[in-house]
């Protein structure tokens, strides 16, 4: 098989994984997303090994290699929406800018914190 | 025609992403970011020919219909490191988990304060996750794609020009724990600023941006609840 028809199958794989977790989502009224309830039955089966890497991972590594190809379609939405930066930019800007700060100091002080404590003589 | 039509959007969009990609490796730097870069070229060249957006909306829904099991992919990387996982899993499970409380939080909070209109506060909320995760948080709870994903990519350039400064000033020197705060902080963008630093970061950094990506969505129904009141 040719690496590319195994690119192919192996999207398809993943694509049935994404088809299960969105039926998964639509019987159980879970108020989570059908590929994120995807991502975990998939690791749920390599955990269980009713699928091997072999069988994927050409695929997943394919799309997430070019991952944000995919995201350049989601974003020229925006030209419908440039009165919202006109109107918002500053108030918008403030959010992000102090959202992020706290959150970087949040994430690497509490992981440093639990990092450190756990081995207290190494480096 | 219509066909035709599509077949050019998806090409000018093939074109665009590799046009921005090459400026993006030429030059290195954060603002030249390949999502808005691309995204930029492609609405200019829209504007340019007088196609209105709906000449692009079929082109869009064929191209974007990877994005599931591209997601879905996700789960390799993390299955290949559930080794690492394991052995960082309280600062792992504690950085992430605080790191998004915060992000969301912090969004819904400083947007109520501020006064900023409801469906902009439901774009603003998933801000630090990546864009598959985003999306699919405001399709289910409400809020804008397209706002969405500009938020997502505010705030991994500020986070990758930013973040890694911000981290050094304030003493946070693990590999870990720098990893962690990238990749939760500012998802795929700061994922490649912490592959400059190091394997050990990136690693880590592309491990939270799944983790974050899917303990967001998990919390979001609670959150968004609490913050936005509908």
């Amino acid at each position: 098989m040719g690496k590319a028809v195994r690119v192919i199958a192996q999207i398809g794989v993943l694509a049935l994984f994404q088809l299960l977790g969105l039926r998964l989502a639509a019987v159980t009224h879970l108020p989570i997303p059908g590929n994120v309830l995807g991502l975990l039955l998939l690791y749920l089966a390599l955990q269980a090994g009713l699928v091997q890497l072999k069988h994927i991972q050409e695929g997943a590594d394919f799309l997430l290699r070019n991952l944000v190809f995919f995201f350049i379609p989601v974003a020229v939405d925006l030209m419908n929406w440039g009165g919202v930066f006109r109107q918002y930019g500053f108030r918008l800007a403030l959010v992000i800018g102090v959202g992020s700060v706290l959150t970087f100091l949040v994430t690497g002080h509490a992981s440093q914190w639990l990092q450190r404590r756990r081995q207290p003589c190494s480096s | 025609m219509q066909l035709l039509t599509t077949a050019f959007c998806m090409v000018l969009t093939l074109g665009a992403y590799h046009l921005a990609k090459t400026l993006n490796l030429k030059y290195r730097h954060p603002l030249l970011n390949v999502v808005l870069l691309g995204a930029t070229f492609v609405i200019a060249a829209l504007l340019a020919l007088g196609l209105p957006y709906q000449a692009y909306a079929p082109a869009r829904s064929l191209m974007t219909a990877l994005l599931g099991p591209a997601t879905v992919g996700l789960a390799v990387p993390l299955f290949r490191n559930r080794e690492l996982v394991r052995r960082h899993a309280p600062a792992i499970l504690a950085g992430i988990g605080l790191g998004t409380l915060t992000s969301v939080l912090s969004a819904g909070w400083l947007a109520a304060l501020v006064g900023l209109p409801h469906d902009i506060v439901l774009s603003l909320l998933p801000r630090s996750v990546t864009i598959p995760f985003a999306v699919e948080i405001v399709k289910l709870h409400g809020g804008s794609q397209a706002l969405a994903s500009a938020f997502v990519v505010a705030t991994g350039t500020l986070g990758s020009v930013l973040g890694a400064t911000l981290l050094t000033w304030t003493g946070v020197r693990d590999p870990v724990a720098r990893g962690l705060a990238l990749g939760t902080a500012a998802h795929g963008q700061g994922t490649a600023m912490a592959f400059a630093e190091g394997p050990d970061q990136g690693t880590m950094a592309g491990l939270a941006l799944t983790l974050a990506g899917i303990t967001t969505t998990l919390l979001a129904p609670l959150l968004i609840r609490l913050l936005v009141p509908a």
